[in-house]
């Protein structure tokens, strides 16, 4: 209290005192014992005779009195210098304060009980300007200044705890009964949120190891403790309890009985913790490190389930009837689960959208303002939480956002794992304020808390103390505490919890008592403790009795009403969107990426590409089919960095959220959606600069089609792989992993006919090569290059006709005709592996000829092409094979002359116009525009030596892949050779581009659902488990004697 | 999850458009549809062996370069096509006529032992030969051997000449007469092109007057195979037509026939039939001019 404050009350209580006949005795001993509680001996002096003069006191002029007793109005002077008081100390003291200020010149007046109307009215006055509010004021100058039988004690905010009710208390009075002899009388103040207690018996009671004076008022403050001669000692927290009305509508009972955790690697963790609680209470947890303390808050929330042992809330097993007890439990982790992006109020409000299904925009805001206002956070609302790097809040504010997020639901019972830690000891003292608050309003609050100082520590109703090796060696208060472990301990002040002089306690105490080291010879700790926790848990349970508190059978309250799934996945969506939006780097890196890689790489490959090299020229351009390469491993990577952190980042915000029993796939879903949408935008990015600069024309969608295809695939891909590893580095050094098999595998850096042969078969591509995206993209986006583009499209048919033709007239023909050759002229040899020759060409003639269409295959099958066998050949049935040879030669010949007319008949009429006077196309400047001679070289396959290659049993077209059809071999066979023009898949062709888009989606749900069911997670986790263990090797304690030896040999070199 | 599934499907199938029939029925479709537009193409009602015999007899373009070459003629590559432009021939019949162009460009830098010309031609006719399905009449392997090394350019050149004679061969095996035809009227072309170019060069020169004027017969030959094709090649059509005003122009000339023995000569490996037999003709400097100008517009049409 400062010297101008002591000065203005001093001034206060002079001007009061003055009033109707002057200061007596009793009220400057009041005033004198005032002083005395402020203020060292020197200062009394001071401050009294400062109190004199204003209070025109003299000991002497007792004379002078009968002359102001005559003044019957306050004088106007002093109306206004109280006034004037009044508004400076409004300046500097707070609301509880001047409560308490008010308090004390109620006690002052009350002292000689010398009420006269002018005094009362001044103190009227002053109640007014301090802003208090009329019926507090009379609660509390009833509370002061009780008059007998007048029922002034009648309201919801006193206590009264005595042998029985006394006549003062009315209807509305809280009693609580107990021995004692004369009441004790207690006082709550709403609005500041302050208790007040004075003793009207006789006995010798204690608060906080004081003997109370009667009738005087004291403050009773967080912590505090009354201990009566017989009766049970008086809590704070049950006491206020007992004011608290919601309290009692609140049902809960939460008993954790017995629970013990032993780890997958045999270690305990917890050995039989018994825990039984009400609503309104918080519960500390602490112990030293490495006892448990955090294992016990999980395994109590629910995240950790017990080896043995029950935990149950109203009688429902919080693991075996999850269902029911759904929104019950919030957990505060003692990390941030901020989203770092959004603002204070949006991290809230999309909370409470996820919670409150049934509200509306305007009760959602309005509560989550009322939560930011209750935790002073409203002035920051607008402010991005950011991250330890970044700050824009304190970490106080930070902490105390973590539990708003939790609190706005109103879960019944809240876990808060060191929720001081890394705070300054005002703001840890702000939250644990708030924590209590909460509590008081009806909630069960445990709390792992670490060194608790001395106010943090009082403000518990119960402390659980662990021990190492997660032995549970007290449960009960947390003064208790002290004293009983001094007591335990033969120490000196043992019964003593709290410090006498101050007040306070020392939680630090505690653990100097659990742990202390049995000293040896030399004087050194040893590492031997004095008592084992073993012995510590076996005193505690000699000492107290676990009481288990009734249990509550109704259903837990609850308030959760989580949205449907589809407004789960919206509302995850826009926060994810607006979080995104937020970081400007993301935004920028991942908009611009993917136009400055398509500038980068379409400005390198564009040459003067023309003939003479004076222009550039589409057609010739010779990196067309490394450009298609690399806009996919473009779309693959950008889909793969983008979403690969996105569930990593998001892990811990699922873990706070895994107790809202929130839709994975509502989740799933909204992050697909917006990685889709940001595909989406890179992707056409990339494409409309690519195919600009690279002047590919009309390819527009369809490549952004694809691109973004392989793009979706690669976010999924992503997630699964965010969900499975823990960090983001091994994300990122898998993604080579990922992408360079697609990079090997993708058909144009290493052809599909020539790679080992345990992978691969001659003519079709690779079972393995068809589990890569880039392989299906990049044939998709060729083909549809080469057969759709403006020039090739009209003509493809006839080209087709010509060259499968040409193919089969010239070259099929002639291995046919080698074959039946060799068939006549072995069929019948003595060798046999001659003979085995002829019967494996007549296999392959078969083969190849059934496969002919019927007007060429027709006349084979009359001569029995189907069921002529090796021996039933001879010369004649030979030669007429031949002569079918013949025909199917002409046969295809005819078509190639007839089809290459009726290309060039098209080809005139486009060019000169069908007559009807419409301009005719320059066709050579079309080809230029459109067509690509690079990427037909390679889709024409025309680097082949071999046209055709007899490869098991089959004679292989091994050129012009993009004219030759699929000939399957059932009717799920969907593989080909690589650029079929289509796609066999039931009995039905499909096009390439379509087949190919489909197989990436299907892929891309495929893995959905592996993500969804996060199969790559759980593959790990078994991988882990089965491997790992046994591996490792298990840290051995050092053997004794050369621990001892080596503290030898380090005593002598000391 | 099942729905999204389905989702997939729904889009993909969507994606495909209608599925098609397994059979691959393409090849009938095609001969039922243009059934009422079916040319005769096919059938030109003159049999193979006639058209045949009809194209051996025309005299090969590589005697044109040897007689300018005897004649003194300096070599000039302006007269030729240029090389680079072989992207610019996108259908069958545009490629085989500058195939024959370009074959009698290589013969003429042949002649005048113009190696690096001739390797660009040897290129043109690679890159043309491919697009018409006769690229395998190549041995590339054995071309690409020889042209690392200009010493070998004999040899090099024997194996295209001789490569030509068997696409001949071949696409009158293959009912493709129609292609060889464009291909010797391409080189025939060239080979007049170039005939006339030197001589209005040397309107002084008579023999050169007179190579121009006795390919009279040539001309006629062509047109008779040409008009085969006119109905089922528009392309053909007009080329024909053009051949026939080209006809016109030597209808006013008479050529002379003075017959000599006949004896065979190896001219560049190439056993060529020499006839000594010497052609006079009437022609004057007018009607080489105006042969000259419908030869240049029709090869500037095949050309360009």
């Amino acid at each position: 209290m400062s010297e101008e404050i002591l000065k203005a009350l001093t001034q206060l209580f002079a001007i009061i005192t003055k009033q109707d006949g002057g200061v007596t005795e009793k009220e400057r001993n009041y005033v004198i014992s005032f002083f005395q509680q402020q203020l060292d001996q020197d200062s009394i002096e001071e401050y009294l005779a400062l109190y004199d003069k204003f209070a025109d006191f003299s000991k002497e002029g007792a004379a002078e009195k009968p002359e102001k007793k005559e003044r019957k109005l306050t004088s106007v002077r002093d109306s206004v210098k109280t006034l004037a008081i009044c508004k400076k100390i409004n300046k500097t003291l707070t609301q509880k304060q001047k409560v308490f200020v008010l308090i004390r010149i109620l006690e002052l007046v009350g002292s000689d009980k010398n009420f006269t109307p002018q005094r009362m009215e001044i103190i009227d006055t002053i109640s007014t300007v301090f802003n208090i509010v009329k019926d507090e004021y009379r609660l509390i100058e009833s509370f002061v200044l009780p008059k007998k039988g007048d029922n002034n004690l009648d309201w919801e905010d006193i206590l009264i705890v005595g042998n029985e009710m006394p006549p003062e208390g009315g209807e509305k009075t809280n009693f609580f009964q107990t021995e004692l002899n004369g009441d004790i009388l207690f006082l709550r103040v709403q609005s500041v949120d302050m208790y007040f207690v004075k003793y009207l018996g006789t006995d010798e009671v204690v608060l906080n190891n004081f003997i109370m004076k009667r009738n005087q008022i004291y403050l009773f403050s967080h912590g505090s403790t009354i201990k009566t001669p017989i009766g049970d000692a008086l809590y704070y927290s049950d006491l206020i309890m007992r004011f608290m009305q919601d309290m009692q509508s609140v049902k809960l009972s939460f008993t954790a009985e017995s629970l013990g955790i032993t780890f997958p690697n045999g270690g305990i963790g917890l050995r039989d913790i018994n825990i039984s609680e009400g609503p309104g209470r918080l519960i500390g947890i602490m112990g030293a490190s490495g006892a448990g303390k955090t294992t016990l808050l999980n395994s109590l929330a629910g995240l950790v389930p017990p080896s043995k042992g029950s935990i149950k809330i109203n009688g429902f097993d919080i693991y075996k009837q999850k269902e029911s007890i759904e929104g019950v439990i919030g957990y505060v982790a003692q990390d941030d689960l901020l989203i770092e992006e959004l603002t204070v109020y949006q991290n809230l409000y999309y909370n409470a959208k996820l919670c409150f299904a049934e509200m509306d925009e305007e009760s959602i805001h309005k509560r989550v303002m009322d939560v930011l206002v209750s935790l002073g956070l409203d002035q920051r609302k607008d402010l991005r939480v950011g991250n330890v790097l970044d700050k824009t809040i304190s970490g106080g504010q930070r902490k105390r956002l973590n539990i708003a997020l939790e609190l706005i639901r109103e879960p019944a019972v809240m876990f808060v794992d060191e929720p001081t830690s890394g705070l300054s000891s005002r703001d840890s003292e702000n939250v644990i304020d708030l924590l209590k608050e909460l509590s008081l309003k009806g909630k069960l609050i445990f709390v792992v808390i670490h060194q608790p100082s001395s106010d943090i520590y009082k403000m518990f109703d119960k402390m659980i103390i662990l021990d190492t090796g997660g032995y549970q060696i007290f449960y009960g208060n947390p003064v208790e505490a002290v004293s009983y472990f001094k007591r335990i301990t033969n120490q000196v002040d043992r019964v003593q919890g709290v410090c006498p002089t101050c007040g306070n306690v020392n939680p630090e105490q505690i653990f100097n008592i659990v742990e202390a080291q049995v000293v040896d010879e030399y004087g050194q700790f040893t590492n031997k403790r004095k008592i084992t926790p073993r012995q510590w848990q076996g005193r505690y349970l000699e000492e107290f009795v676990f009481e288990k508190v009734e249990e509550v059978s109704e259903a837990p309250p609850a308030t959760l009403n989580i949205p449907n799934k589809i407004k789960q996945a919206r509302i995850f969506t826009v926060r994810d969107t607006l979080a995104k939006l937020s970081n400007r780097q993301y935004l920028a890196i991942n908009f611009l990426e993917a136009p400055f890689l398509g500038i980068l790489l379409s400005f390198i490959i564009r040459y003067r590409s023309s003939p003479d090299g004076t222009e550039y020229i589409f057609r010739h351009n010779e990196n067309f089919p490394a450009y298609i390469l690399m806009a996919i491993l473009v779309a693959l990577f950008m889909g793969l960095t983008v979403s690969a952190e996105e569930i990593i980042r998001d892990r811990k915000i699922l873990r706070r959220e895994s107790f809202l029993n929130l839709s994975w796939n509502s989740y799933l879903l909204s992050k697909i959606i917006i990685l889709f949408s940001l595909s989406a935008i890179q992707t056409l990015t990339f494409v409309l600069i690519g195919n600009g600069v690279l002047e590919i024309k009309g390819m527009l969608l369809p490549f952004w089609l694809a691109l973004f295809s392989v793009s979706c695939f690669a976010n999924v891909l992503g997630l699964n792989v965010s969900s499975a590893f823990n960090s983001a580095v091994t994300v990122y050094i898998l993604i080579p992993l990922l992408l360079i098999p697609q990079i090997i595998l993708c058909g144009l850096l290493f052809s599909f006919d020539k790679l080992n042969d345990a992978i691969s078969t001659r003519g079709k591509v690779p079972i393995i090569a068809d589990m890569m995206v880039s392989r299906w993209a990049y044939e998709a986006m060729a083909v549809y290059q080469y057969t759709e583009n403006p020039y090739q499209a009209p003509i493809y048919r006839y080209e087709q006709l010509k060259q499968q033709s040409d193919y089969k007239a010239t070259f099929l023909v002639k291995e046919l005709r080698e074959k039946i050759r060799s068939v006549s002229k072995y069929h019948d040899s003595d060798n046999d592996s001659l003979r085995a020759i002829a019967a494996r060409d007549w296999a392959i003639f078969q083969g190849e000829a059934m496969r002919e269409p019927d007007t060429v295959r027709n006349s084979m099958l009359r001569l029995g092409l189907d069921t002529l066998t090796i021996n039933e050949f001879n010369e004649r049935v030979g030669s007429a094979f031949e002569t079918t040879l013949n025909d199917m030669e002409n046969f295809y010949l005819d078509l190639l002359v007839e089809a290459d007319n009726r290309e060039q008949q098209l080809i005139y009429k486009m060019e000169n116009g069908d007559g009807t006077g419409s301009e005719g196309i320059d066709f050579n400047e079309f080809k230029n525009r459109y067509y690509n001679e690079s990427l037909a070289d390679l889709v024409k396959n025309i680097a082949t030596e071999n046209r055709i290659l007899e490869y098991r049993g089959r004679l292989l077209q091994m050129v012009d892949p993009i004219y030759h059809l699929p000939e399957p071999n059932n009717a799920v066979d969907y593989r080909t050779h690589f650029f079929a023009p289509k796609k066999h898949f039931a009995g039905t062709f499909f096009n390439t581009y379509g087949f190919n888009l489909v197989v990436i989606w299907l892929m891309s749900a495929l893995l959905y659902f592996a993500l969804y069911k996060e199969w790559f997670r759980r593959g790990l986790e078994f991988f882990s488990k089965v491997n790992l263990k046994g591996l490792l090797p298990e840290a051995k304690p050092k053997p004794k004697k050369e621990t001892e030896k080596a503290n030898k040999a380090e005593k002598v070199a000391g | 999850m099942r729905k999204l599934l389905w989702g997939f499907v729904a889009v993909g199938m969507f994606a495909c458009g209608s599925g098609e029939k397994p059979t691959d029925n393409s090849i009938d479709d095609f001969l039922t549809e243009g059934e009422e537009e079916t040319t005769e193409g096919d059938d030109p009602g003159i049999p193979q062996e006639v058209i045949n015999e009809f194209m051996n007899a025309l005299p090969s373009p590589l005697e044109t370069s040897v007689a300018l070459k005897e004649s003194g003629i300096p070599y000039s590559s302006d007269f030729l096509n240029d090389p680079q432009k072989v992207s610019h021939y996108n259908s069958a019949f545009s490629r085989a006529m500058n195939l024959g162009v370009y074959g009698t460009d290589l013969g003429y830098t042949n002649i005048y032992e113009q190696n690096q010309d001739a390797i660009f031609y040897l290129n043109a006719i690679r890159d043309l030969a491919d697009e018409l399905s006769i690229g395998q009449f190549f041995e590339f392997t054995t071309i690409k051997r020889l042209a690392t090394q200009s010493t070998n350019l004999d040899s090099l050149l024997l194996v295209t000449t001789q490569n030509f004679n068997k696409i001949n061969e071949h696409l009158q095996s293959k009912k493709r007469s129609n292609l060889s035809v464009m291909l010797l009227a391409g080189g025939w072309i060239e080979a007049m092109q170039i005939s006339c170019k030197v001589s209005q060069a040397n309107p002084e020169n008579k023999t050169l007057r007179d190579k121009v004027a006795e390919q009279k017969v040539v001309c006629e030959n062509i047109n008779f195979l040409l008009s085969i094709y006119v109905d089922s090649n528009p392309y053909v059509k007009d080329l024909h037509e053009d051949m026939q005003r080209l006809f016109a122009a030597f209808e006013q000339i008479e050529v002379i026939t003075k017959y000599g023995e006949q004896e065979v000569q190896i001219i560049d490996g190439v056993p060529t039939i020499v006839d000594s037999t010497t052609q006079e003709t009437n022609a004057t400097q007018e009607d080489i001019d105006k042969i000259s100008s419908i030869v240049y517009e029709i090869r500037n049409r095949i050309v360009d």
